[in-house]
Parts: C-alpha cells; structure tokens; sequence
C-alpha cells in the first residue's frame, strides 16, 4: 500500500475545462505528423501546396470529417455508433425523395428555394429521429452500443433501400449545390460549415455541463449514475448529436454529388470515422474535438499527396487505403514508447 | 532499529517453536519514501500471527517482499532453513508461500472444479486436459477444508465467501506452508466472518501457518496467536495476542490514543419536526414495511448482514431502486422518489460502499470528482462552466475535508483509501444536502483516517445535517449515532438507542440466526416493530 | 442436466432457428426442401468458417476486424501470383499458399497487439485498411474469373446429390465437411487442451492468468495465427464455390460475422462463447436472408425486416435484464430453499 500511496502520478487528463489552450502530447504527435507529411508531399510535388489543391481537399474533408466527429462524441461515453454513415444516407435519401417526389414541378424560383430549405430540415430531423432510436435502445433500454446500432445500420439503410427500391436518387434543383459545391471568399463552404460544427462541438464539449458529464459518464457510468447525472438523458442527447451531425454529412454528400443513394460509403465509411477517431487518441473519458480535426488533415493530406504522387500508376487512388493502416500502426507504435518513457520518469 | 517491546524476545520464542520463515532487517525505498526500515519478522509452525497496521505502514511491501514481487533494498530472508538475499515469485511457492490476494485471483467466467484444478493443469506442463482429473483434485481440494460447493457452478455466481474458500483451497493444493491473507474478511458477512475463522482455526490445527493481515481490531482480538504492528515502516509491536486489548493497539498502530469515551455528540431536540419519514415502504424482494423517522442534526444508524435489505432501502431512498409502495416525507411533505434526480433536487445524497465503482472516476481529476454533482451552479450567464468557479469550489472542500494531495488536478487514483472517501463526501457535501445517507463510509479506509471521519460525520449533524449511516461495524456505529435500527430480512425488527445497548449486545444481536421465510413477499401485511 | 441446457444460449437460439423455421414454412411450404436447407448451408460455409477462427478471439476478450482483409489478400494474391504463371494444377496448392500468408498475416497483428500492448480492436482497424488497400494498389484492382484447369469443377461436387422441381440439380457442397472438421478441431483445442483453457482464462481475468502463468503472448499469438488461418480457407473457398477471385470481397461483413457470434451467446466483453452457439448464430442469419426471399417480401425491404428483427433480438434480452434490476438482492429471504 505505501508503493501506491506515495507513487507520484502525473495527470493523463490535461485537456479540460479550466486548462484551456494546453497542448497535449498527442496534439503535439498529430501536428509533427501533419508538418512531416505537407513538407514531404510539398517538395515532391509542387502541384501540392496550390490553391487548386487545397480548395479540392477542403471539399473532401469536411464529409469524412463530421462523420468522425458524429462517431467521436459516442466514443467518449464509452460507445460506438455503427449506423453514422446509414443515418447520413438515409437523412439524403429522404430529402431526395421530398424534392422529387413532393416538391411539384415548374415552381418559381423564389418557392423552389422555400422546398430546399424544407428538404435540408427534413434531412435534419430524420438525423435527430435515428438519433432518438440509437438513443433510447442504448440508453433507455440498455442494449450495448455495438450491438444497438449494428441492428440500427441495417434497419436504416433498410428504410433508404425500400425507399429508393434500391436506385439513385438524382433530379434535384440546382440551389443545392450551393451547400456541398460552392465556395465563399475562396473558401469552400463545407469546409466553413466543418469548422463551424467542429468548433460548436468543442465548446459543447470542454466548456458546457452537457459535455463534462458526457465526459464523466464515459469514464464510469456507474459512479456517473450515483452522482445524479442523467445516464439516460446524456445518453440519448449524445446520439441525438450524433445523428444531427450524420445528416449534415448527408445533406453535404447529396448537394456536392447531387444525389442520393442508400449505398454510399458502406462500411468502410464507418471504419474509417472510427480509425480517426483512434488515431486522435480518444478513448471513454477522454478525447478532444482538436486531436480530432488534426487527425482528418492528416488524413487528407495523405490521401491527396499519394494520390498525386502516383498520378498515373493503376489503382493509385487505392494507395491511401494502405498508408492511412500503416501510418496508424506507426503511431501506436510511437505512442507505446511516449508512455513507457513517461512510466519510468 | 526495531523497537521490540519488552517481554517479547524472539529467539526464545523460536526456540520453543519451529520458525518456518524469517525475515530479516528488511529495508525497502521506492525513490525517496521509504516503505520498509529495517524490520524483522517470523512465522512459525502452526500460528496464526496478525499483521496489524494502516494503510502505508508498509504491511503490503512486507507481503511482496515475502512473496518474491519486490526485492528488498536490504536484509534477508531464511524460509525452511534456506537463506535467500531475494526471493522470486517462483522460489516462494516453492517454499510453500501462497498469498491469497483481495481478489482471490479467480477466473469468475470458468466453473468452481476448474478455478480449484486450474493451477496443478499448468504445474504439470500438460497440454491436455483430463476433465475427470480437474473434477477429483476439485473433490479432494474441498475435502480438505470440509466444505461442499457445487463443481460446475461458475464462479460468477458465488457469493464472495464461498469465493475466499476456492481460494484457500487452490492455496492448499500448491502445498502451501504458510497461507498469508490480505484483508480476507473486507467483503464478508459477519457470519462468513465466523465460518472464515472456523476453517483458519482448522487449518492451524493440521500445522498450517497463517499470516492474517488485517487492520479490523475485533477480528485480530479474536482469531491472533501473536499480533505484529507497523507504523511509518517499522515495526512498533511484535508479542503474544493475549491480552492485547484494541486501544493498546490502536496507540501501537497510530502512536497516539484514540479515545471512545471523549467524544461529544450533538444534541437532537426531540420537538423539532422530522426531516425524514418513511411510512410503510416496501420492494420488491428488498424490504417490506419500513417505518422510521430522522430528525435534524440526528445521525440514524441501519445495522443489519449483508443481504438483510440495508443497501436496498438506501437505494430506494436514493432513487436507484424506487419503493414498490409506501410513503415518504420530507420536512413533513409527501415527495415521490423514483430517480436518482428527484432524490438530490429534495436534498438527499448517497455515499455508496463500492467506492471504486459506484463513487469515484479515477482517472478524472480531484476537481472533477468534487463538483460533478453541482456542475450545473457553475456555469455563468451563457450556459457555460465557469472554470474559475469550478476550481475555487473543488479547492474550497480540499482545505474543508483537509484532503492530503499537492493538487487538485491529480487523478483520484492517486489517492489513498480515507482521502478518496473524503473526495465521494465532498462530491455530496458541495451540493448542500438536508439528508445524507452513507453507506459503509469508512470500508477499507484505515484507523487514523477513520476517526477522522467519524469526527466529520458528528459535526457534519451537529450543523443540522440528518444522517443515515449503514453499517455492520458496531463500534462505528457507537461512535456516530444517536439511534440504531436492526434490519433482519428485509425488516426493521429492533430500534435502540446508543445508551440503552452495549456493543457486545448489539453485535450478538446482529449475528442472531435471520428468519427463514418460505415466502416473504406473502407476509407483507405483518407490521413491523417500528 | 436438463435445467442446465434450457438455460444456456445455445438453446435460446435453437428455439429461434426452430421457430423461424416454422413460421417461414407456414407462409411458404416450399421454404421445407432439401434443396432450401442445402441453400442455406452453402451460403453459410465461408461465414462458419470465418467466425469459428475469430471466435477464440473473442472469447480471449478481443474484437478484430481485419479477418476479412486477410481472407481477401490471401485468396486473391494467391489467385494473381499463381494464374500469372499459367498455373493449371489442383486447388490444394492454393490453399497451401493462402494458409501460409494467413497465418503470417495474423501474426503481425498479433506481434503488434502482444508487443506493444495494444487493443486488438485498433490494430485490426489499421490491419483491415492497410490489407485491403495492399490488395487494391499492389495486387490488383478488377475482379479475376479465371478459374484453372483442374478445379473447373470444384464449385459443383457435392456429397449429396438432389433433384429439385424449381432449380434443378443441386447438391451438399463438398466444404461442408471442412466447416465440420474445422468446427470440431476448434470445439476440442478450447475444451480439451490448456492453450484453449488459457483462451478463456485470459477473457475471464487477464491479469490473475497471467499471475497464475498462463503463457498470454503465446497464447494469444496462436488466436490470431488461428484467425489468419481460417480466413485464408474461407477466402480461398468462397473464391472457388463462386468462381470469382475479387480484391474487396467481404470488405462490408466484418461486423455482420461479429453480430452473429454475439448472438450465438459469446459476449462481447469476452469470456464466454461456444462453437455450437457460433454455428447457430451463422445459420439464423443466413435462414433470415434465404427466408425472407420465399416469403413474399419485395426484395428492396428485406434488409429493412433484417434490421428490425435485429433491433428485436438485440432489445429483448437488453429488456429482460433491466426489469431483473429493478428488485431488491436481499438474500436472507431465499435462504433455505
């Protein structure tokens, strides 16, 4: 007992309210990361640091990015939520479906802006409502997360399938670009609506009641329960988020490819939110939304500069899939050695 | 230097007994602190001998020194005449030394016959597995301590005492010499208790030695042959247990007196209006017909086994577990408590007796812990949490409860047992309750801290707190309460008040045979003894 | 003994199998043919074998994702690496190749978790990525339907053959009986040998087996040899029983084999787990699929009622343990019976 007592132990959890703007050691790990690879992709290719490519990766990132941050949010309560990327499907399929089926033809200009407005607040609400079935099976019923919203990925891209009797839904009017293809002051606008929702979740998160106990519920629910905190409620307003945040990932993939269909991104979407996630360090408790939006540059940044550098060569595009596995393995690996080191101080 | 007492000399001791194990002039320093300075002990022959101390008085370096797990800084060990500068894990079982740590190291998921054969399976280096073996050494194993358990039951379905017993028993089948055992009696019963003793009693008959480390003093009066105590890593005791009486080890084991007859309790004016009033609660296989009263600045103590219902009507007061029917009042007004929110917006709080699981987020800071349950007072105009705020209040109730910690910013793992108690009473503390329900408050907390908290606890009614105190620690309860109610399967059968009973009394009491009901929930309609 | 099986698992889903069976066969006699059960093992050979291989995984307390990589790099890196050399010969030496770079392949994940003290969740996540992008960029890209000489005909020799009204000639596909063997090696080394007792030891307490001196590195290394083993023979299978050799193949299942061994009863925290209640999870599954075909519903909204039967299977048991925490424990009142 005295080895315990007297063990001097250094705070693993610095990234808290009250200790705002403290880097932590993975910040500092992700940022080298993404320094490393923009100068390495940088000087082998100067197509890389242009403005053309950096406006086409600020259109990629902000889908895969949302969705990670729907996936990140579930993961510091100690869940998962498998049905992120049926949830974004479906929220576009229906919205879809709104505008060609109910929206009638022939409108003028100034209506045919109102049923738009309609269409994205029914992608949100078909979020919010997946939201609400993840959140009372895991929360209100006890179903585990994994399990709960496996069930709950076939059973929405279920909906989306029947819906769309399995075909791609196109034919949209053209003001839906403006969300997914458009850009304001050079900057593409679903990047700006990225950063605007990636900085909403860090402020929900670090500094709101909502997220502190979403934190303390991560680490133990059950000593979260026994201190008055609202298992359930936290619990079915994280899902709720989590499918708010999904069907803007939706509405974002349906102006920028204007269409919708219950098939896009699959599984491999939702592997690869949870495989940033991993990669910015989050775990139950713990877990912050900047390690977050490091880990999807880092993403990008890869996925682009590759892409480029094997300009040409068959299957190139297939590249990232493979760098993006082993970088993650080198960043365990590196992350093994930081905590040994700091064991033996 | 070791301070023996006069009267004891252990070579004479050793001469007239067989000494198996001998350790000597142990030193041991983790960094700068040190655990152990230069202490001797010795185990002989067929005795059972307490190790007695509080939590860092370096009883646990002893045991992992003994055990092989820590290499001592100096000395050394002769076990069975052999001289070792260090013993290795391996060495020590080889010496026949077997530890049977507070989690019995059990495999809850693999059936009784299995957690018992398990071991002699790797010893023999066999690949295969002969289920009719594992079933024979299981037999054989439970023969030897004369206890029947069912073989294919798994082990998650037993209750902890039967648990210690498997554990025992894996012990003795390692041929086990000396059987050192850490706190073997934290979770259990009061009759487990007892049974525990029976077959420890057993044991030392066949010649087997027992190291019995424990820092429960009634127990230690009990079952001890000889009784060695540690302070601040050293040894401060080393005699004969007869005679030895718990206020002369408390003074050994905290170097100051603690004094029962000195304390001073607050009144309860007995014209003020209850707090608290149950009427006629009941749940479903937890409690039937509970009826009491709390008034302010009372401490209302619940005595019962575990089991008896204790923890479920502090559960249903709490919430967690909401009364199937009933009535409940608070400052006279009738309150429904079905969550654990209803519980604390009337003011009550609930300090569990799993600390680890049920009270505390270890890896999250001190701060955190404190105001997790009044987070939502600490946010400014917009909604947002106040940080500023957030700290003073965390560093307010660290100076109040005097926690010992360089900063709040720490994880609570890094907390001793007694500070991280006083870490769950802060929690509730902070949020200003009018009713605190504390279960177990002092469970593996040690002696000096416990006193501590016994203080807190009478000061915390005196300033006009109502209190009520689950327990099965009698003197505990001697040292809070006003009055103690007696639970017995599910009822309350007895109300004492703390002067009209002596501790023996009530302790005879609580271990009195409970009532077999064939079905209790049939004879709910028989009022109980209020 | 009796009491004993009605409680466990397996019979719960055996019930389930049983009444599924007999509903669909109500709405639809034809579902009760020879031919229909035939159907529906064939469609089960690969998952069986796939999660017989994860299963010791699980028990052991992990959750990998990367077997279906690994099935697919093997199979088809074999495929490319052999046709490329006009390879003309017998099936074996594919299966001969493919195991081997299974079980290397399992082993890196297994170094990686074993070395580094990492989740085996992680790795396996950066394990699938990595593999299949592997295939996708260095092996190739497109699909491949060559199929050589001398096992043209694998994909139709069966042990049991038989005429059906509606489909013709059809058959028990000859890998049933690996799935049989395979199931029942697996069923004996977690049962009869202490490497298969560690396995559940190290799910039930990893800290007290390592304490008791259960070897946990190598026995975790054999689960994931084990693991790249089979999904090697699956993939390899499951390349000549549809006479396709793809780079991505089974790239969205691995959660689906997992929801089937988690329904089987193994939990997913570890600990428990059987081959029986594997088996049964594997065919309950396939039967909702090949079922649903027969009953009548359009085929777009049959994954709709998978979800649904799903959200139910998952809720009930979830339901069933929170009203059992909704009563007191007080034990002294069950004393005597």
């Amino acid at each position: 007992m005295s080895a315990d007592t007297n063990t001097p132990s250094t705070p693993k959890n610095s990234g808290q309210p009250g200790r705002r703007f403290r880097i932590e050691g993975q910040t500092i790990l992700l940022l080298t990361v993404l320094i490393v690879l923009v100068i390495f992709f940088g000087s082998l290719q100067n197509k890389f640091l242009t403005s053309r490519s950096i406006t086409s990766m600020g259109f990629q990132l902000p889908e895969i990015g949302l969705l990670t941050l729907a996936m990140m949010i579930t993961i510091l309560t100690g869940g998962i939520n498998l049905s992120v990327n049926a949830t974004s499907n479906l929220a576009a399929v229906v919205a879809g479906l709104f505008l060609v089926k109910v929206m009638p033809p022939d409108l003028a200009p100034g209506a045919v802006n109102l049923y738009l407005v309609a269409a994205l607040a029914i992608a949100l609400i078909v979020g919010i409502v997946n939201g609400i079935i993840n959140g009372f099976m895991i929360g209100y019923i006890g179903v585990p997360p994994i399990l709960a919203t496996l069930a709950t990925m076939t059973f929405f891209t279920g909906i989306s399938t029947g819906l769309t009797g399995g075909a791609t839904v196109t034919g949209f009017p053209e003001g839906l670009s403006i969300v997914g293809g458009k850009d304001l002051f050079k900057i593409p606008i679903p990047f700006i609506i990225f950063v605007a929702l990636t900085a909403a979740t860090y402020l929900l998160l670090n500094h709101t009641t909502f997220g502190f106990k979403t934190r303390m519920l991560g680490s133990n629910p059950i000593a979260s329960n026994f201190s008055g905190i609202n298992n359930k409620s936290i619990t079915m307003k994280v899902y709720m988020f989590s499918g708010l945040l999904s069907s803007v990932t939706g509405i974002l993939i349906m102006s920028r490819t204007m269409s919708a269909a219950y098939e896009y991104g699959t599984t491999t979407y939702v592997l690869l939110t949870i495989l940033i996630a991993v990669l910015a360090g989050v775990i139950p408790g713990f877990g912050s939304v900047i390690d977050i939006f490091f880990a999807v540059l880092i993403l990008q940044v890869l996925s682009t500069g590759s892409t480029m550098l094997l300009a040409g060569i068959r299957g190139s595009s297939f590249f990232k899939d493979f760098a993006w596995g082993v970088l993650l393995i080198i960043i365990f690996i590196i992350n093994y050695f930081i905590r040994i080191r700091k064991q033996q101080e | 230097m070791t301070d023996i007492l006069p009267g004891t000399d252990p070579v004479s001791q050793a001469a007239l007994k067989d000494e198996i194990l001998r350790a000597e002039h142990i030193s041991k320093r983790f960094g700068g602190v040190v655990a152990l300075n230069d202490v001797s002990l010795s185990i002989y022959k067929g005795e059972i001998c307490c190790l007695v101390g509080e939590n860092g008085s370096g009883k646990s370096t002893m045991i992992k020194i003994i055990s092989g797990v820590y290499t001592p800084d100096e000395g050394d060990i002769t076990v069975n005449g052999r001289q070792y500068k260090k013993l290795t894990p391996i060495t020590s079982i080889h010496e026949g030394i077997q530890v049977i740590y507070q989690d019995f190291s059990l495999f809850p998921n693999l059936t009784v016959a299995e957690n018992i054969a398990i071991n002699q399976q790797l010893a023999s280096g066999k690949q295969l597995v002969n289920w009719k073996q594992v079933e024979q050494i299981a037999r054989e194993g439970l023969a030897k301590i004369n206890v029947s358990l069912p073989l294919d039951a798994e082990v998650s379905t037993l209750s902890t005492a039967d648990r210690q017993l498997i554990a025992i028993i894996k012990a003795l089948l390692a041929n086990a010499r000396i059987i050192i055992m850490d706190e073997p009696t934290t979770a259990l019963t009061q009759k487990e208790v007892a049974a525990l003793f029976k077959v420890i009693n057993g044991l030392k008959s066949q010649g087997m030695s027992i190291l019995f480390v424990s820092h429960k003093l009634n127990e230690v009066i009990e079952i001890a042959d000889r009784t060695v105590i540690f302070r601040n890593g050293k040894k401060t005791m080393d005699q004969d247990a007869k005679g030895l009486d718990a206020k002369k080890m408390e003074f050994y084991m905290t170097g100051r007196e603690i004094d029962g007859q000195a304390i001073t309790f607050g009144e309860v004016n007995q014209a003020d209006a209850p707090l608290l009033k149950v009427e006629q609660l009941n749940l479903a296989r937890g409690f039937f017909d509970v009826s009491f009263e709390l008034k302010p600045k009372e401490v209302l103590g619940i005595t019962g086994l575990l089991g008896s219902g204790r923890t479920e009507l502090a559960l249903a007061l709490f919430g967690e577990l909401p009364a199937n029917s009933g009535k409940i009042y608070l400052q006279g007004k009738e309150v429904q408590i079905k969550t654990i929110q209803d519980a604390t917006a009337h003011g009550i709080a609930y300090v569990p007796d799993d600390r680890i699981r049920q009270g505390l987020f270890l890896e999250h800071s001190i701060e955190n812990n404190i105001v997790v349950s009044i987070i939502g007072r600490l946010v400014n105009r917009l909604g947002l949490v106040n940080s500023k705020r957030k700290a003073s209040e965390a560093q307010r109730w660290v100076r109040q409860l005097e926690l010992k910690t360089p900063s709040p910013e720490l994880p609570v793992k890094s907390l001793s047992g007694g500070n991280q108690q006083r870490v769950v009473l802060a929690k509730w503390l902070a949020s200003n309750p009018k009713i605190l329900i504390l279960n177990g408050p002092t469970v593996g907390v040690d002696v000096g801290s416990k006193a501590e908290i016994h203080e807190l606890i009478r000061s915390l009614a005196q300033q006009g707190l109502g209190i009520l105190l689950i327990s099965d620690d009698i003197p505990e309860l001697f040292q809070t309460c006003h009055r103690i109610l007696l639970m017995r399967a599910g009822r309350i059968v007895e109300e004492y008040k703390r002067q009209d009973i002596t501790e023996q009394a009530l302790n005879a009491e609580l271990v009195a045979a409970a009532p077999v009901r064939a079905d209790a929930s049939a004879s709910t309609h028989v009022s109980a003894q209020p | 003994m009796l009491k004993k099986i009605i409680r466990s698992n397996e019979f719960v889903i055996f019930l389930i199998l049983v009444f599924l069976s007999l509903a669909i066969g109500l709405v639809n006699p034809a579902f009760f043919s020879i031919s229909t059960l035939f159907d529906t093992l064939r469609a089960s050979i690969v998952f069986l074998i796939m999660a017989y291989g994860l299963l010791p995984i699980i028990i052991a307390g992990g959750i990998d994702i990367s077997f279906v990589a690994i099935a697919a790099v093997t199979s088809y890196a074999t495929h490319m690496f052999l046709i490329g050399r006009g390879y003309q010969g017998s099936i074996l030496l594919y299966y001969t190749i493919a195991c081997v770079l299974g079980v290397l392949m399992g082993l890196l994940n297994g170094v990686l978790v074993t070395r580094f003290k990492l989740q085996v969740f992680d790795v396996s996540l950066a394990a699938f990525t990595m593999w299949y992008g592997f295939n996708l960029f260095f092996v190739g890209a497109t699909a491949n339907y060559e199929i050589p000489q001398s096992a043209v005909g694998y994909y139709n020799q069966f042990i049991i053959r038989t005429r059906d009204p509606f489909v013709g000639e059809t058959g028990l596909h000859v890998s049933i009986l690996y799935v049989i063997v395979i199931g029942l090696v697996i069923a004996w080394l977690l049962k009869y040998t202490t490497i298969g007792r560690g396995v559940f030891a190290i799910g039930g307490n990893r800290e007290v087996a390592l304490r008791s001196g259960f070897n946990i590195t190598r026995i975790t290394l054999i689960t994931f040899a084990v693991m790249g083993l089979l999904s090697a023979v699956a993939g390899v299978t499951q390349a000549f029983l549809s006479r396709n050799f793809n780079p991505v193949i089974f790239i969205t299942q691995p959660l689906d084999v997992l929801a089937a061994i988690i329904l089987g009863g193994a939990a997913i925290t570890g600990g428990s787990g059987s081959i029986l209640g594997t088996t049964l999870g594997v065919l309950v599954i396939q039967l909702i699929n090949r079922a649903l075909i027969l009953t009548g519903i359009p085929v777009e909204w049959q994954r709709f009622v998978v979800g649904l039967i799903l959200i139910l299977f998952t809720s009930i048991p979830a339901l069933r343990a929170m009203r059992a925490r909704r009563v007191g424990h007080t034990t002294e009142l069950v004393e005597g019976e």
